[in-house]
């Protein structure tokens, strides 16, 4: 797999999707709807898969001593790693936001650990629409991402709006007995990342097995 | 001796078109020519071997094992190159080298680069800036420098003008003299044939018409030869009277 992998970053990568995954660094801006680094989060996923068909990545991937399935985990992994990195790199900037005492963010919630539960959550529902619809024929890039751009819209939307309900301004804080809150948001993002994710990718594998090239 | 492939009633329906059980077998150093006119199921047979095609039924024996159920055991040994189709055509060949090497348990960078030197490839060319017989080349480099001992052909010498043809017949006669490998090509060029295949299956819609060595090839065509005809039929002859006859029959239908 790491083989494979390796394969994926030097040659079917497209390098705007390496660049969107650093965008995790956003979250210092001031004033600025943080849900959007979850569309750039996505939109290394559709660069990925777009750009592979391209450079007929499948075809070469199957002549290669490799299995179908082996292919399909190879791209689940790399996109998932995408998406971790840009969170987990997006952590040192949120912890720079507070120790340079910026304000609230104006705009929408703030990089809190709710946001980043709500951001495993939107990710999950995301590659579950995109990789199975991508999957079926193994070339819809685009199609298969306005099918997991919609709920991926809504979602960004619900978590910026989640500010502006004073019911959930607990969201919002980063004083420790708000984050504690927030924990279980945090804990079920991380459960529905892994659980979907793995569903998303037996889906596809499954479904790619019965696809011609 | 044991066949390197043994390809058993493979059947594949499309909507329109249907393979229907294709059934050939290719024995080890020997070169099959996979022969047929544009859309009579070649690329597709190529594809269900490769399992890049779902065949509905049939089996396809590699070294004497199930391809299907061992499916990476039997790519280490064999090589693939589909004429025709750019990969990455944006990296440098060293780079796709890099990364194809690492695939291979038999790998062996000395007869890479012997081939590299002897086709004359630039590593830090693109892949699309290659020629389309320098793509073939290089793709065949790297099939032989895993030591495979089948390659898998489809068109490999499609587009190419015929001195390049040429050149890379002679190089499938002399991989074959000199490693230990059997060649399948597909081919609707039937000059190619008649320079370096020993055997041969032709195809027609969907269907395997012949498979045999040559000679024998040869001879079970001789129903069409005419009153006016002196000596054997070239196979250019015929594949044109055989399609020539089956255009007749669709009038008739």
């Amino acid at each position: 797999m790491t083989t494979l992998l390796y394969k994926e970053l030097r040659l079917a990568v497209h390098p705007s999707s390496l660049v969107f995954s650093f965008l995790g660094c956003l979250v210092l801006v001031p004033a600025y709807p943080y849900s959007a680094i979850f569309m750039f989060g996505c939109l290394a996923t559709y660069t990925t898969f777009s750009n592979s068909r391209e450079v007929n990545d499948a075809w070469y991937t199957a002549i290669l001593p490799v299995t179908k399935g082996e292919s399909v985990l190879a791209k689940c992994l790399l996109i998932t790693g995408f998406q971790l990195f840009q969170l987990l790199f997006s952590v040192p900037f949120a912890f720079l936001r507070n120790t340079l005492n910026i304000a609230n963010n104006p705009v929408g919630l703030d990089a809190t650990a709710a946001w980043y539960g709500f951001g495993l959550i939107l990710y999950a529902v995301f590659d579950l629409l995109f990789l199975t619809s991508f999957y079926k024929n193994g070339y819809q890039a685009g199609k298969s991402f306005i099918l997991g751009a919609i709920p991926m819209a809504l979602l960004m939307v619900a978590i910026e709006a989640a500010a502006y309900i004073p019911a959930f301004s607990w969201m919002d804080s980063c004083k420790p007995e708000d984050l504690i809150k927030q924990m279980p948001i945090l804990a079920i993002g991380l459960v529905c990342y892994g659980v979907i994710g793995t569903l998303a990718y037996r889906t596809a594998a499954k479904r790619f097995e019965k696809v011609d090239l | 001796m044991e066949a390197v492939l043994s390809v058993q009633n493979i059947t594949k329906h499309y909507p329109g078109f249907a393979l229907e059980n294709i059934s050939f077998s290719l024995a080890p150093k020997r070169i099959m020519g996979l022969i047929g006119k544009n859309g009579a199921g070649k690329s597709t047979t190529l594809k269900s071997i490769l399992n890049m095609v779902s065949p509905e039924k049939g089996s396809v024996a590699m070294f004497q094992k199930n391809f299907y159920q061992h499916e990476k055991e039997c790519k280490q040994r064999i090589g693939v190159v589909f004429g025709g189709i750019d990969f990455y055509p944006l990296k440098k060949l060293s780079a796709i080298t890099a990364v194809t090497r690492k695939f291979y348990t038999n790998w062996d960078q000395v007869q890479y680069q012997k081939y590299v030197k002897r086709f004359a490839l630039e590593e830090d060319k693109k892949f699309k800036e290659l020629s389309n017989g320098m793509k073939v080349k290089y793709l065949l480099a790297l099939a032989l420098s895993h030591h495979a001992e089948l390659l898998i052909l489809d068109e490999p010498t499609s587009g190419l003008d015929p001195v390049s043809r040429e050149e890379l017949l002679h190089i499938f006669r002399q991989i074959v003299k000199t490693e230990n490998c059997s060649i399948l090509f597909s081919t609707h060029i039937t000059s190619d044939l008649d320079r370096c295949t020993d055997d041969i299956t032709y195809m027609q819609k969907g269907r395997v018409l012949q498979s045999a060595d040559r000679d024998t090839f040869l001879r079970s065509f001789a129903h069409l030869k005419t009153p006016q005809d002196t000596g054997p039929l070239t196979l250019e002859e015929i594949m044109l009277r055989t399609e020539r006859s089956a255009w007749d029959d669709d009038i008739i239908v």
